[in-house]
């Protein structure tokens, strides 16, 4: 449509979000704190509870709702013992407490709002498109505000999911009370039943199966959100999933999910259980209630015994922020491991890079050493740097730009024609990289026409690595230190124009007032600094299939003068 | 004083009443008024007294606005136009506590399809009532007990709906009703998802209950017979319009209109009835299989004296009576022995020219189609009732 201005929508709701950010974030801070105390409550309270202990637990509690079968008591008693056998089981406790939250909530919200629908044809027909509206946006659109909202962490991550869990929930108890015969409203109202009577003692236990219906689709919407709210650093299953989609990681993707899908049939199951048909005599008898009830109490008195037994790490407490690329896993997982041989209580946080220079700006996470200056991530650090420290750089010798195999001819972006269908393949469109990718694009006219394809830093070595194999043409954005110029023969693309940058360095940044909060921290944070070779020994450990913490310990080992000297 | 009053009491269903209202008080169609206005006339202009303690019937045909009618007296639906009184009391007027009251103390419904609720036992629903008025436990269990006790279905309290059949679900439905201790009783079609049988049985319960408790009962349904049987006074509707209201005697005799006297079958069968149509189905025994015992059996289950003998063929022999079944079972001689011959008819015979046939006839008639098979019989009554009207159109001409 010629002629007519673009409707500034986008504009309007940055605008809208910000002006909500602004003028109740009190609220929003009073939320973010409380639930997030709640949470963590919960989330210590499951992992206090010892895990062959809960696992026994919950299979007795399996065999005493299902009497004569075994099938499902066994599922989950091999289920739970393989997630505890892989080391998930504190993920999954901060799953699990993710999702109940996100749960209990969408129930409390949306029970009654489905019950005013039912009964208000008004209310439904606003409340109707809003519900259809909020269940097919995508997810991802979601993580934007509650970002903005209530920063990082699980808090977000729940706001997020009860958004996408809700309208079930709504949409299934409204029609359970609009099933219930016309026959029988009318016969209770004959009788002289108040709408609350009616409500109370037909409509709700009439539509009681529908409800819980209702209830099983919401916990599982909420469940499929933990991977989807773990791009905002909601802890637990997801986090693994979502880091092993930016490393291509297809066994331990495979391991998270597996654990993601061993719990979502145990809560199903287990919700399934709790529909009875009408009219029919529950055939639960006494004992097995009562069996059921003292199972649960020893396993949270396990908890309490365990919780007041074990020793808490009294150390401080630290949160780390950096996104999954292959360097940042290696650095990161090197402090964080040094950090906590002298005692700290180290959270790291595995962020998209746009929300972890956010988040740094509002102060939710402490430090971090990704900062790639003073190229790559110079979009972000103009926008954010009066709310940041920038210490300065931990690693120097860091470069970015084009890289291609040996094989290729092309030397240098200026001569690249139609190359590799005239694709370069690139990584998380957050990256800072990307931007400067897209700008090199934009400013050689050889690369007229050519795409910058985005994917995650895993993929891209995923099809390097295919294109290599079979000696075909590839162009990726490329950076070092990274593994993949040890393993393959690559080259940079030589940059006339400079806009890949010039050789840059990791900087180590930090939220604004970390130096007067703990100075002893922030020091070390200053001195922290190791060599390009120093790195890419650990990302090729990890790549060989060495676990990260497993890397982290064994450089650190081999180089006790270096580290010691972060702490003087 | 009569115990309801009704007073021009009208529904219009839909969105623009006065405009149908004007149209009804032009006489237009139904199916007009709708055509112009979107709305539909449930009821119009309806008026009738009901004394206490009377079982009043009324009787109409699907869409004739019966159902609306009954739940305008409980509100169950807002009347549009119109006065209700109940004992002296304008109800229409009634705000909305003084009638969850009135529904409470003075009126019960009983169902067409029972209404009970599934997830509740029988004790939980007779005792619904008295639940919602906050009566305490142990006495609405004794009087729901009670109830449940009449109804004979004691044994049973603790059962769910979906365990019992029909008859003893309406039982309870009405238990439910009579555990409130209402003055009126108000039953939508109550028997009609019953079978025969059972039904039977039900408008008879209801005679004797009737006998003993002085209730006022509204009583819903489209079968005349049944109206026939209970009601002290019958009011028939057509279209959202009452017809006539009297005794079923008058209503028979005199009937006001064409309608009415459509309805009730009153125009001169003699003339026009066949014997098809009046005839009932002939229950028969097979001699060529049958001996005098499985007849004799066959008889008591039915509920006759006497059966149509038919051969293999289905062709009809003659008439096989109790007595003369007895009598061959005692000296063992076969059924062929022992039935008699039976005058026939033919399917298109005209019942003014079987009635000589059947008032000398010892055993019922009759009636064959062209192969020699047993369609049905005529016995005395269904032309005593042809009769009957014939006799009722001449008083009045």
């Amino acid at each position: 449509m010629p002629n007519l201005p673009k409707v500034p929508l986008e504009s309007w709701i940055s605008d809208g979000v910000n002006w909500l950010t602004t003028h109740l974030s009190g609220l929003f801070n009073l939320m973010q704190r409380s639930g997030q105390s709640i949470m963590d409550g919960l989330t210590n309270g499951l992992t206090a509870i010892p895990t062959p202990l809960m696992i026994a637990g919950l299979t007795v509690i399996a065999i005493l709702t299902t009497p004569k079968k075994y099938g499902f008591p066994l599922f989950t008693l091999i289920g739970l013992a393989l997630i505890a056998n892989q080391n998930l089981w504190s993920d999954l406790m901060s799953t699990v407490t993710l999702v109940i939250m996100a749960s209990v909530i969408s129930l409390v919200i949306g029970i009654p709002l489905g019950i005013i629908t039912a009964k208000s044809p008004k209310t439904a027909a606003i409340v109707k498109p809003i519900l259809d509206f909020m269940q097919t946006m995508p997810g991802f659109v979601y993580l934007i505000p509650a970002v903005a909202f209530f920063g990082i962490g699980v808090v977000p991550g729940v706001f997020a999911s009860i958004i996408f869990a809700l309208p079930p929930m709504v949409r299934m108890t409204d029609l359970g009370i609009r099933q219930v015969p016309v026959a029988l409203v009318e016969a209770a109202d004959s009788f002289g039943s108040t709408t609350w009577q009616k409500l109370i003692k037909l409509e709700l236990p009439n539509a009681r199966n529908t409800i819980l219906a209702g209830v099983n689709q919401t916990i599982m919407l909420a469940l499929s959100m933990v991977v989807t709210a773990s791009m905002i650093g909601a802890p637990g299953l997801g986090r693994g999933v979502l880091s092993a989609v930016q490393r291509a990681d297809v066994g331990s993707g495979f391991v998270n999910g597996l654990g993601l899908v061993i719990l979502a049939i145990i809560i199903d199951r287990f919700t399934q259980k709790l529909n009875t048909k009408p009219g029919q005599k529950v055939a639960t008898r006494p004992w097995r209630r009562w069996a059921i009830l003292a199972t649960a109490l020893i396993m949270i008195g396990g908890g309490v015994v365990n919780a007041v037994t074990s020793q808490k790490s009294s150390g401080q407490k630290v949160n780390l922020g950096y996104v999954s690329w292959d360097s940042e896993v290696a650095s990161t997982n090197v402090l964080a491991e040094s950090l906590r041989q002298h005692g700290y209580d180290v959270t790291m946080t595995p962020l998209d890079n746009a929300v972890l220079w956010q988040s740094l700006a509002n102060g939710q996470v402490d430090a971090s050493v990704s900062a790639w200056l003073p190229y790559t991530h110079k979009a972000l650090y103009d926008r954010y740097k009066n709310d940041i420290s920038l210490l300065g750089p931990n690693l120097h010798g860091a470069k970015t730009g084009f890289v291609v195999p040996d094989y290729m001819k092309v030397n240098s972006i200026a001569d690249l024609t139609n190359e590799a269908n005239k694709t370069v393949t690139g990584i998380e469109p957050g990256a800072g990289e990307m931007i400067t990718a897209q700008k090199t694009l934009d400013s050689y006219s050889n690369l007229k026409g050519w795409n910058l394809l985005s994917a995650s830093s895993g993929a891209m070595a995923t099809a390097l690595d295919k294109a290599y194999k079979t000696k075909q043409d590839i162009v990726v954005t490329g950076w070092s230190p990274h593994w993949m110029f040890s393993k393959y023969k690559l080259k940079y693309l030589q940059d006339p124009k400079g806009t890949m940058g010039k050789n840059e360095s990791i900087n180590t940044i930090t939220r604004k007032d970390l130096k007067k909060d703990n100075p002893k921290f922030e020091k070390v944070m200053d001195k922290f600094n190791w060599t390009k070779e120093d790195m890419e020994s650990v990302m090729l450990d990890i790549q060989n299939g060495a676990k990260p913490k497993q890397a982290a310990t064994k450089w650190l080992k081999s180089h006790q003068k270096l580290a010691d000297s972060w702490y003087k | 004083m009569a115990k309801v009053e009704i007073k021009h009491l009208t529904k219009i269903f839909g969105k623009r009443p006065k405009a149908a209202l004007k149209m009804v008080k032009q006489h237009k169609s139904k199916d007009e008024i709708v055509e112009k206005t979107g709305s539909t006339v449930g009821v119009y202009d309806i008026n009738m007294s009901i004394d206490e303690g009377e079982i009043f019937v009324i009787m109409g045909l699907s869409g004739s606005g019966k159902s609306t009618l009954i739940r305008l007296l409980n509100r169950l639906i807002e009347p549009t136009q119109g006065q209700l009184f109940i004992d002296g009391e304008e109800i229409t007027k009634f705000n909305k506590k003084q009638m969850l009251e009135i529904r409470r103390q003075k009126m019960s419904m009983v169902f067409q399809n029972f209404g009970l609720f599934p997830h509740r036992t029988l004790l939980e629903n007779t005792e619904y009532g008295l639940e919602i008025q906050g009566v305490n436990k142990e006495e609405r269990r004794k009087r729901a007990e009670h109830a449940l006790d009449n109804a004979k279905l004691l044994s049973y309290k603790d059962q769910y709906p979906s365990q019992l059949s029909g008859g003893m679900q309406q039982r309870v439905g009405l238990a439910r009703a009579l555990t409130n201790d209402p003055d009126i009783l108000l039953m939508d079609e109550a028997f009609s998802a019953l079978d025969p049988l059972v039904r039977g049985e039900m408008q008879d319960e209801l005679l004797e209950l009737q006998a003993n408790v002085q209730k006022t009962i509204i009583f819903i349904t489209h079968d005349l017979n049944e109206a026939l049987h209970i009601g002290d006074h019958i009011a028939i509707m057509k279209d959202g319009e009452l017809q006539q209201i009297g005794t079923g005697e008058e209503i028979l005799t005199h009937p006001a209109n064409e309608y009415v006297k459509s309805f009730i079958g009153g125009v001169d069968r003699s003339k026009v009835l066949t014997a098809e149509s009046i005839m009932i189905p002939a229950l028969t025994t097979n001699i060529d299989v049958d001996g005098p015992t499985v007849a004799l059996r066959k008889m008591a289950d039915e509920e006759v004296s006497g059966l149509v003998a038919v051969n293999r063929k289905r062709e009809m022999l003659g008439y096989l009576s109790s007595d003369e079944a007895a009598k061959a079972r005692r000296n063992q001689t076969p059924l062929s022995q022992a039935v008699v011959q039976m005058p026939t008819v033919d399917l298109d015979t005209l019942v003014a020219d079987i009635m000589p046939i059947i008032y000398d006839a010892q055993t019922p008639v009759a009636v064959v189609d062209a192969n020699k098979h047993a369609r049905g019989v005529i016995i005395r009554g269904s032309v005593l009732e042809a009769l009957a009207d014939t006799e009722g159109d001449e008083t009045d001409a």
